[in-house]
């Protein structure tokens, strides 16, 4: 129980402190892809920490709602980043760990965003939820049916047990592996808002989804926002390294353990980022109409991963 | 007792289907090619890793060619053709669109995972050779599905490349073609791509046949100079 505790602290201070720095550093790529220096890797850090000192300000239509989710948004991802070790896993995780309440708990602060955005009455944020929703409706199937498949490959609804098993494995014995990483990179890139789906750094009515959501939040509102958006963000890159390249990622507490798992989990990170960054700067934005082959593409590949894994256990 | 070949050759089956996924979505006609001699190098990279693991020398010399025709001559024809027509995309979807056609291609692997799962036991004693086959067919029906699926000529012509394809897979597998069979089907693959490129050059870029003949004047005299 003790060793549970030790992994709660660590485990949230942890994905407290790294996760600006992925998104500073998709930001840095995509600059350098561009030609420009872009900003500094600490800008998420410093956006933060000033967003915290403003004050907050409410529209006068908005109600309880817009009070609220700001802190339930930042509570559902910190539970759900109690499902992603990063450091090491817990020998006994009591409650938590289940992968289709990690979905729920992602897909619980997604609809208190759109409600926010709904809250306010402005028209931006209303267009952004029903955009949300739009997609949403369209993901979500997939994103169970892939989460399944992970169950399915794994044999194993708890997430602890696993990265355990995928810590015992290879990918060279694994093309389920592989291929379930391919789904999960998409999803990756679908649900943190990224390029093909939506653009992160924009602020055109035309074609924001999430930010027109946060539109209407401020001060320390808005870096909550800002910060449950990176966390997300870094607990879907900790699934995909967890599942594809878990080297690194210690069984037991320990000083030296904790320490290497640390490096490793940042090196891992630093080179999915640059991918990610990479991936959005070759591709352009789609269409809202031909997302769904995407997310198809998605489900083909969890398909094909069933596939085989029934043929791997003939 | 694994074998390190077919561990390799699982992932490169992965790599086959990820391609063929991207065949069906694929809009711009470049990419499109490039796709196509992706997939056919990772054929001959399955082929090879057979070679190294059986030592049958017929094995290396279809990689061979297949690099030569596939990854390099076709790709190269069509990009050619791909030029004359003044096309880069093809936009159009006739009956089904993409995703449907995704959704359609699952259903397929599926029925054919499970129609030859009843002869598994007669095929052979690691699961390699019957994933083999089981992509190679459905490869197969996916080019089917591209062909029925696209508008343009030139994109039919890849849903026909992808057909072979898969035929090329499924013999590697399961038929075990003579050497002198797989060379002739590549010599007609490559006749019927020059045949059916002249085809396509007519068809998707004019809309009468009188402009098919204007059109294509120029074109044969292209091929002139390629024969001497």
């Amino acid at each position: 129980m003790n060793s549970f505790m030790l992994y709660s602290v660590l485990n949230t201070v942890f994905v407290l402190l790294v996760s600006p720095l992925f998104i500073s550093l998709i930001k840095k790529t995509k600059a350098y892809t561009q030609g420009r220096r872009g900003p500094s890797l600490l800008q998420t850090y410093f956006l933060i920490v000033k967003l915290m000192k403003k004050e907050v300000i409410y529209s006068s239509n908005s109600s309880m709602i817009m009070r609220i989710t700001p802190y339930l948004n930042i509570t559902f991802m910190l539970a759900a980043s109690l499902f992603v070790p990063l450091l090491f896993i817990p020998a006994l995780s009591p409650g938590i760990g289940n992968i289709f309440l990690f979905l729920y708990l992602l897909v619980a602060a997604k609809f208190f965003m759109a409600l926010a955005g709904l809250d306010a009455g402005s028209t931006f944020g209303g267009m952004g939820s029903s955009r949300e929703m739009t997609l949403s409706a369209v993901i979500e199937p997939v994103v169970i049916i892939v989460f399944a498949t992970l169950a399915f490959v794994f044999r194993t609804m708890n997430m602890h047990e696993m990265f355990t098993q995928s810590l015992g494995t290879s990918i060279l014995i694994n093309p389920p592996v592989l291929l379930i990483s391919l789904s999960l990179f998409i999803i990756l890139i679908v649900e943190t808002s990224r390029i093909p789906v939506d653009n992160p750094e924009t602020h055109l009515e035309l074609t924001m989804v999430h930010e027109a959501m946060i539109l209407e939040s401020s001060g320390s509102n808005l870096a909550l926002m800002e910060l449950s958006h990176a966390i997300k963000q870094t607990l879907l890159m900790g699934l995909l390294i967890n599942i594809l390249m878990p080297w690194g990622l210690a069984r037991e507490p320990g000083l030296v353990n904790i320490g290497v798992a640390t490096a490793m989990f940042i090196m891992k990170g630093v080179i999915l980022a640059i991918v990610v960054g990479l991936f959005e700067s070759s591709v352009a934005k789609m269409r809202l109409f031909r997302l769904p082959a995407l997310f198809m593409q998605a489900f083909f590949l969890a398909f094909v991963t069933i596939l085989f894994e029934l043929l791997n256990r003939l | 007792m694994i074998s390190v070949q077919y561990e390799l050759t699982r992932i490169l089956f992965v790599l086959v289907l990820c391609s063929a996924a991207l065949l069906i979505t694929q809009r711009s006609l470049t990419s499109l090619f490039s796709i196509y001699a992706v997939q056919s190098m990772l054929l001959s990279f399955i082929a090879l890793l057979l070679f190294w693991k059986t030592g049958v020398y017929a094995l290396l010399f279809i990689a061979g060619l297949t690099i030569l025709t596939k990854v390099v001559v076709i790709p190269y024809v069509l990009r050619k053709v791909q030029k004359d027509i003044y096309t880069k995309r093809d936009l159009e979807f006739s009956y089904l669109s993409p995703v449907s056609s995704i959704l359609i291609s699952t259903a397929l692997i599926f029925v054919v995972y499970k129609s030859f799962a009843h002869f598994r036991f007669g095929l052979s004693q690691d699961n390699v050779f019957f994933m083999g086959a089981v992509i190679g067919v459905s490869l197969l029906f996916i080019g089917m599905l591209i062909i029925f699926s696209r508008k343009q000529m030139i994109t039919k012509i890849i849903g026909y490349l992808t057909m072979e394809n898969g035929v090329l897979l499924f013999s590697l597998f399961i038929a075990e073609l003579p050497f002198i069979i797989e060379v002739l089907i590549i010599l007609d693959l490559i006749i019927l791509i020059l045949l059916s490129a002249i085809l396509a050059f007519g068809i998707d870029s004019t809309s009468t046949m009188k402009e098919f003949h204007r059109k294509l004047d120029p074109f044969s005299l292209w091929f002139k100079k390629q024969q001497k």
